[in-house]
């Protein structure tokens, strides 16, 4: 953890302190407290996770405040009407544990909303309590006779230990280990009739498990795209591109109507591989490899040339398959363009601050174009991380400070010390840029002071090329336009 | 029966005894049931105890530095969700050094397994001794509960009186963890009372007039004080402290100094004008300031108590001026319109009179987050024949009201909007507003204006769907001779 050094708004002539207080401020160090924090909580990740799979209802256990909090904060990013449920845990149920408010919770839901599946996750109340959900779920479901049918999948997510990232992970893999897990297979779940009959048809080993770690639906209709264009039968987990953009067409879906099925989650297993484009998200391909020897292949998320080639060469092994002459133009333009920017873009000092994944693929691609990624910064305290870094400092020789398990504080004094030119991060970093007035790239989550949010891209060749465009129209309006005329 | 069973509902028959619907012939203490625990797993839009004293009474003091005793994630969330804005003019004068301040930063004390385990008492303390070293300009460190916290049964009295004496400066501990009530307006009574007890009465105001007031409820919210303040000023009233809205934390320390406390948002705060009463012997008085008649009649009311009655009338006479022009432009445009009102508390019988009488609308259907008795009253009296008075709406309620009522334009929050919209449903925020400020004579023009755009926006003759489309086929007519023509002409 860095420690607080000169950070002087202004300066304190006077200390507002008295002479005793000041020597106790003085020993005092940051260290404890988080000044706005850059990470959010463990069940956010669940409900990102569940909001790519079709009927599905996340239910938080715990005070509704949780889920409020978390429905406004997604609403505000996507811009779409957006369903998180609580168990509305009160001053009296606290006492006597949530047995009664989560069962009650789950009669709701099922009668209310009739879902294809509920994705319990735990807060850090009702962790605190120690309501142990599993049974709890058991009770309901021998209450109701086997009537219910779909799944009810529990997800432990404490908050005080982890984030958002490590929760989708988790979610990712208890949906797949609950769902391919025989019991289920023999229930006849709503959720298992396919209504798309011809998918139904082709051959299950020939088709590829993709993991893609927090996208935007955007980018994970790039991922669709790419696949299709390669000629490969996918699964995606979970599939957020229309769920989370979806159209105006004179309906609200309650519930996602389109996404992830779960039949599609039970065919992971017999699927021929996994790709994970995450290695924070990779755990539910792990589960797939060890459970039922599903080959896993773990990349980095395709962003920028390097990384979206991996992508597409693993494809073309995988599949035996050429390259899609359209793919092959996208990487052209996108390599075109990086030579006609790079005098823009050279030796540009970036910080960039976000998901481990997104920053790790950003940091990539910014030192393809030139840029100098001299400060990147992620919430979680990640090892994985922090290795990740080193090896694209250690292979493009730049020097990149590393905040990992940070807050904007953090950022903020990396961002003044280093000097850096252009920030790219969510919507709570534009206060940093604002102060230190350099233009921001506002990506990740959440960018809820800007529109379209949900249609940021930065996956595969194409988003690369309106990245790079984005990146240096900016860098040019910010250090080009107001030259001075004798500099012309 | 004035109460209804929605068809969404039939699984919760509980929900009957929320939905009222306004029949003038029914006894007076028919309305809906209300400040009751959500039932579990209905999709409520209520949000928890510790946002309502966070994100409504505290968040908008413009000099004191907040501290979430709390797991990462309630910190996170706290933080930037409302639009209050601050200016940094201090009443003695002097500037506060950090513009916004009340915007820009939160701190928490991240609790992790340990501290759960063990008690989180230690790290609260260092971190709001952090808080105090990191920013040495706040005037006061606030601390506040959350559900974790107030399980484990930290003591934060004990710290915060302790860290009090020991900084010289006042940290105050709000505790109202999430789960401590219904809804967030259990956040709003703790703050007041905390407020109140704590810090009324311990300062005493750089001057006072015989004009002082006290304006509680105002939170400032997309600038709404600063259209009021020039009405008050004008009239040659003096607001000694504005609870909370671009106030600094001495305001609330002399509130006991004022003549007279006007209370604006009376769901969230007549808890302190009241103690300040009982206490101090400082009357108050409700007022209402949404819409011109109401604004009016209020700054009326208040110029009679002082003796100020001309400088109110030519206040309204001039404000009057300057926006019928406009009033009347929009009330041609909107007359007829349907709407339906969804708030947390106030706005829901603050709004629809104005609405109905300035601008020709017609109030379909009002809903509440968190109002009680007193106020559902109100709301029932305003409401014309078969509104439908719906608390704590779930999500699909709001899908049937839609259908059922067919509001042209919905009036609410951020995460109700985007369901209005995929029904086609225009919708203008009223927490934090979309072009506001809305209160006052001025204000009531943006809202009108904001209204206007979006039951106009274009769009919405755009909006056509397939299945409409395909049910008449296109029907191909004979080209005449002339397109012919040009056609082989190509
Ligand atoms: S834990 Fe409690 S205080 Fe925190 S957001 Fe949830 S309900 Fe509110
Ligand atoms: S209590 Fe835990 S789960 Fe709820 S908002 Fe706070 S950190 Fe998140």
């Amino acid at each position: 953890m860095p420690e607080s050094k000169k950070h002087q708004k202004k300066d304190h002539p006077h200390s507002p302190y008295g002479e005793e207080s000041q020597e106790l401020i003085a020993k005092t160090q940051k260290r404890f407290a988080v000044i706005n924090p850059s990470r959010m909580c463990q069940p956010l990740g669940a409900v990102q996770a569940l909001l790519g799979i079709r009927g599905a209802m996340p239910l938080i256990h715990g005070s509704q405040g949780c889920s409020t909090y978390m429905r406004f904060q997604l609403c505000r990013h996507y811009r779409e009407p957006i369903n998180v449920s609580s168990t509305s845990m009160s001053e009296a149920t606290v006492v006597y544990g949530g047995e009664k408010n989560l069962i009650q919770a789950l009669n709701t839901i099922t009668h209310q909303y009739k879902p294809e599946l509920i994705g319990v996750t735990s807060s850090c109340l009702t962790e605190t309590i120690g309501d142990d959900m599993d049974s709890i779920i058991n009770k309901f479901l021998q209450n109701n006779h086997n009537k219910i049918d779909f799944p009810i999948i529990p997800i432990s997510t404490p908050s005080y230990a982890g984030s958002h990232i490590e929760s989708y992970d988790q979610t990712l893999k208890a949906l797949v280990e609950k769902i391919t897990h025989q019991n289920i297979l023999k229930q006849s779940l709503k959720g298992l009739k396919d209504e798309n009959k011809k998918s139904s048809q082709i051959n299950l080993k020939d088709k590829i498990n993709v993991i893609t770690g927090l996208l935007s639906p955007m980018d994970v209709e790039e991922v669709k795209f790419i696949l299709k264009e390669m000629n490969i039968e996918s699964i995606v987990l979970t599939d957020n591109s229309q769920s989370l953009n979806s159209p105006l067409d004179g309906k609200v879906d309650f519930l996602p109507s389109k996404g992830t099925t779960i039949k599609q989650i039970r065919d992971t297993a017999y699927s021929k591989a996994t790709i994970a484009l995450s290695n924070h998200a990779n755990s539910a391909g792990v589960f797939l490899e060890k459970e039922f020897g599903v080959k896993l292949f773990n990349l980095p998320t395709p962003i920028g040339l390097r990384a979206t080639d991996e992508f597409i060469e693993t494809l073309v092994k995988l599949k035996n398959n050429q390259i899609s002459k359209t793919l092959k133009i996208h990487r052209g333009q996108l390599l075109d363009a990086m030579v006609d920017a790079h005098a823009y873009n050279y030796n540009r000092k970036v910080a960039i601050y976000g998901e481990p994944d997104m920053v790790v693929g950003l940091t990539r691609f910014t030192s393809e174009l030139g840029m100098i990624p001299a400060v990147v910064c992620t919430g979680t305290e990640c090892n994985k991380f922090k290795q990740e870094i080193e090896l694209i400092s250690s292979q493009d020789g730049h020097e990149i400070q590393i905040i990992s398990g940070g807050d904007q504080y953090d950022l903020h004094q990396k961002v003044k010390e280093e000097e850096i030119e252009i920030l790219m991060g969510n919507s709570y970093s534009a206060r940093i840029a604002k102060e230190e007035n350099i233009p921001l790239i506002r990506i990740g989550f959440p960018v809820f002071d800007r529109i379209g949010a949900q249609r940021i891209k930065i996956v595969g060749y194409r988003a690369g090329l309106s990245l790079l465009d984005l990146i240096t129209n900016t860098i040019i309006e910010k250090y080009y336009d107001n030259l001075k005329e004798e500099h012309l | 029966m004035p109460y209804d069973l929605f068809e969404v509902d039939k699984a919760i028959p509980e929900r009957k005894k929320h939905i009222y619907i306004k029949k003038s012939d029914d006894p007076e203490a028919e309305i809906p049931s209300c400040n009751t625990k959500t039932i579990p797993g209905c999709m409520t839009e209520r949000g928890c105890a510790f946002a309502g004293v966070k994100g409504v009474i505290t968040g908008a003091v413009k000099d004191a530095a907040h501290v979430i005793h709390s797991p990462v994630g309630c910190t996170a969330y706290g933080y930037g969700t409302k639009r209050y804005p601050t200016t940094s003019s201090m009443p003695d004068g002097s500037e506060f050094p950090l513009e916004n301040f009340n915007l820009k930063y939160i701190m928490g004390t991240d609790l992790k397994e340990s501290d759960v385990v063990f008690g989180g008492m230690k790290k609260l303390r260092q971190s709001i001794l952090e808080a105090a070293k990191e920013f040495p300009e706040a005037n006061a460190i606030y601390a506040y509960a959350t559900c974790t916290t107030g399980l484990i049964g930290d003591d934060m009295d004990g710290v915060v009186k302790e860290l009090s004496e020991e900084l010289g400066k006042d940290v105050v501990a709000f505790n109202a963890p999430g789960f401590s009530g219904p809804t967030q307006s259990k956040g709003h009574h703790v703050g007041n009372h905390t407020l109140f007890q704590h810090l009324v009465g311990s300062k005493e105001p750089p001057q006072t007039t015989p004009y002082d007031v006290n304006l509680i409820g105002e939170y400032n919210i997309d600038g709404d004080l600063w259209i009021l303040k020039p009405y008050f000023e004008e009239m040659g009233i003096n607001i000694l402290s504005t609870f909370t809205g671009d106030c600094c934390h001495d305001e609330i320390c002399w509130m006991h100094r004022a003549k007279l406390s006007l209370v604006r948002c009376q769901r969230s705060a007549t808890y302190i004008a009241d103690l300040i009463e009982k206490e101090y012997g400082v009357p108050y008085m409700k007022v209402d300031f949404f819409g011109p008649r109401y604004c009016a009649e209020n700054l009326r009311a208040i110029g009679k108590y002082f003796g100020l009655e001309d400088k109110a009338e030519k206040v309204i006479q001039d404000r009057m001026a300057k926006i019928k022009p406009e009033l009347e432009f929009y009330k041609e445009k909107l007359q007829g319109k349907k709407v339906w009102v969804f708030s947390g508390g106030p706005k829901n019988w603050h709004l629809p009179r104005p609405l109905e009488e300035c601008l020709g609308m017609e109030v379909v259907a009002v809903s509440t987050m968190f109002e009680h008795e007193d106020g559902y009253e109100k709301i029932k009296q305003r409401a014309k024949e078969n509104t439908v008075i719906v608390d704590d709406p779930n999500s699909l309620e709001m899908e049937e009201i839609i259908e059922k009522y067919q509001p042209d334009i919905m009036l609410s929050g951020v995460k109700e909007k985007y369901l209005a919209h995929k029904l086609q449903l225009p919708c203008v925020l009223i927490h934090s507003y979309e072009n506001g400020p809305y209160i006052g004579f001025e204000g009531f023009i943006n809202l009108a204006k904001d209204i206007y755009a979006s039951i106009y926006n274009p769009v919405w003759n755009l909006v056509e769907f397939q299945d409409e489309v395909k049910e008449e086929p296109l029907e191909l007519k004979e080209l005449s001779a002339e397109e012919k023509s040009t056609l082989s002409a190509k």
